[in-house]
């Protein structure tokens, strides 16, 4: 889209608020992010065996992420060749086969299509069953329990794709032995307003924390969490870090290796764990990762709809629906190695926190939504709103990836965002995408 | 679901509708101290969440359980009515309309001088405008008789809605 460059200015901080209610702008992100990009399809945890299948999203279409017989994970467009029904209604389950409610075609687990309903009297054995497989999703790769699927062939792979991101993603899903799974169903919460906002709270913001949440913070925080005030009135900066400038990806950090159970009305069990493991984690991952990541209030954003917070324990997914709708599904996510005790702890903290009546995210829903219907005006689809809080102030620091802010409150990690959602905007494949990993520390974990 | 046994006499069941229906109106009033008044000490407020399975679904439930939206004691209960009476709650200022319809009302006699009461709940919210929402809920709760009038012991909700259509669930159900 040629005036992606106009719409919005990373360098300055400034976005076009059309940029959030247009539908065409809405159409061209569709193909070029959401057809383009790698996108989170489900945790292997949630198909362990051959047959399981999970119903989500890619962009608008619908998908079916399936375990195969040989352990194998295949993705399918959710809907029938023929006529083009919905395929499965269900949201999960383990299934032989996938029959169509329409006319009673019959696909395998791994899409072919198997049976054809008069195959014989009224298609005079004629029909070209081969012709007729479900639609598979061109690339699916897992990382570390992740599973991504993505539309576009020429697409780097995933590894790639992650890049330098992948240094910090270890200390998240690769902590200790047996990595991470996800519990519990999945919480869906529809809510009025424009997918890319959702993201940039998330990603960078943590200016609104102390002042948008400040009810919840005042009726549970337990913890010290970075220097944060209840309504915003200080701050300390030097108990955190926001990482950006990772092909899109991002991620906030408070370095304390402790404050991501913050929230918990009772974080005993949990510290316990913190300390049971720490010289396991810290000679798996490092000094750095093991005793100032693990552990910590972490925002990881995966460009350009996913997002989880080790410590919070949420891992979640925006699929747009239209310029003004997005639903995002949430999960509790747990390391492998939690005792049972501490897992029912996360899935009931975090649902109590983040759920659709959590404590802290029904906060922000209706900020979002109010921030994307003020963008359909007349004048106010044409204002720019900003981002450009302690710009100059990042750099790097030795040994860590990534252009780097000092403090998780700054709006770099949201210029970064935007940055990349521009580049894709402007590309027309992804040849003329930019890779880039700032401060790269080279080939240690290729 | 089975006919669950006898009738409470006349008094009973009328004491007791009568209190489903005053507690919908200290909830919409926003009377949250007198509506934890009407909740025994040692109470259990449950939303389980929901999936859409198959009938005939052969896949293993979670072993760690589904999760639950709301699973409150009062303690708990108590927390979010904190964070209503913060005066930071920014989402509910100006004071937004909710409006509670209770139906299907359905009382039984249990043991230990408590009642089994079947009910559907219908939570009109209407917020900025014309925005408005509607969830409804089943319920199934245990109420007990005291000194001090009927108590609500258990309550278990099943929402309706599979994907929650609203933006928060600043709402008791």
């Amino acid at each position: 889209m040629t005036e992606a460059s106009t719409l919005v200015n990373p360098t300055a901080g400034t976005q076009r608020r059309k940029i959030y209610a247009d539908p065409a702008v809405y159409q061209a992100e569709m193909a070029r992010i959401f057809a383009r990009c790698w996108l989170f399809l489900a945790h292997e945890s949630q198909i362990p065996t051959a047959g399981d299948f999970f119903r989500t999203f890619m962009g608008e279409d619908e998908v079916l992420v399936v375990r195969q017989q040989d352990r194998s994970i295949k993705a399918f467009l959710n809907t029938c060749t023929h006529r083009g029904n919905r395929l499965v209604r269900a949201d999960r389950g383990n299934g032989r086969a996938f029959t169509c409610n329409y006319h009673g075609w019959a696909f395998g687990i791994d899409g072919v299509l198997a049976t054809v309903p008069l195959e014989r009297d009224a298609y005079f054995n004629e029909i070209k069953k081969e012709c007729h497989h479900l639609v598979t999703v061109e690339r699916v790769e897992s990382y570390h329990g992740l599973i991504f699927g993505c539309f576009d062939r020429d697409a780097p792979t995933l590894g790639d794709y992650l890049g330098d991101l992948r240094w910090y993603l270890e200390a998240c899903l690769n902590s200790l032995p047996g990595g991470t799974e996800l519990i519990g169903a999945t919480q869906k919460v529809e809510i009025m307003a424009n997918w890319k906002l959702p993201v940039e709270n998330v990603c960078g913001d943590g200016y609104h924390l102390g002042w948008a949440h400040a009810g919840a913070m005042k009726a549970v925080q337990t913890l010290d969490l970075s220097g944060f005030t209840v309504g915003n009135t200080t701050v300390n900066l030097d108990g955190g870090i926001s990482v950006a400038g990772l092909n899109g990806h991002s991620l906030l950090a408070s370095l304390d290796g402790r404050s991501g159970y913050a929230f918990y009305p009772d974080p005993t069990l949990a510290l316990k764990y913190l300390d049971d493991h720490r010289a396991q984690v810290v000679a798996r991952l490092g000094k750095f990762r093991g005793e100032q990541l693990w552990g910590s209030q972490l925002n990881v954003t995966i460009f350009p709809n996913l997002q989880f917070l080790p410590g919070l324990n949420w891992l979640r997914i925006y699929h747009p629906k239209g310029p003004g709708k997005f639903e995002q599904w949430t999960w509790a996510l747990v390391e492998k190695a939690m005792p049972d005790a501490l897992k029912r702890q996360v899935l009931d903290n975090q649902l109590l926190t983040f759920g659709p009546a959590g404590l802290f995210d029904n906060d922000d829903g209706d900020n979002l939504a109010a921030c994307t219907e003020q963008s359909r005006g007349w004048r106010t689809s044409q204002m720019e709103i900003f981002t450009h809080m302690a710009i100059g102030h990042s750099g790097t620091r030795p040994g860590l990836p990534g252009d780097i802010a000092t403090g998780i409150i700054s709006e770099h990690n949201q210029r970064y965002f935007y940055r990349r959602w521009q580049e894709h905007m402007a590309a027309s494949n992804w040849a003329e995408v930019p890779q880039y990993n700032l401060n790269p520390r080279g080939a240690e974990h290729a | 679901m089975r006919n669950v046994g006898s009738m409470l006499s006349v008094e009973h069941h009328l004491a007791l509708q009568q209190q489903l229906i005053r507690e919908a109106r200290l909830l919409d009033e926003e009377s949250f101290d007198d509506w934890l008044a009407l909740l025994n000490d040692d109470v259990r407020y449950r939303l389980p969440l929901a999936e859409r399975r198959f009938r005939k679904d052969r896949s293993a439930p979670s072993e760690l359980g589904s999760g639950y939206i709301f699973d409150d004691t009062k303690q708990r209960l108590r927390l979010r009515i904190n964070r209503l009476q913060s005066g930071y709650l920014w989402a509910e200022d100006p004071r937004n309309c909710v409006r509670r319809v209770i139906s299907n009302i359905e009382i039984w006699q249990a043991d230990d001088n408590q009642a089994e009461v079947f009910s559907v709940v219908t939570i009109h919210r209407s917020r900025l405008d014309g925005f408005e929402r509607q969830l409804t809920a089943g319920r199934r709760d245990r109420w007990q008789t005291t000194a001090a009038g009927w108590q609500l012991v258990l309550r278990d909700i099943q929402l309706d809605n599979a994907v929650v259509m609203d933006s928060n669930l600043n709402v008791f159900f």
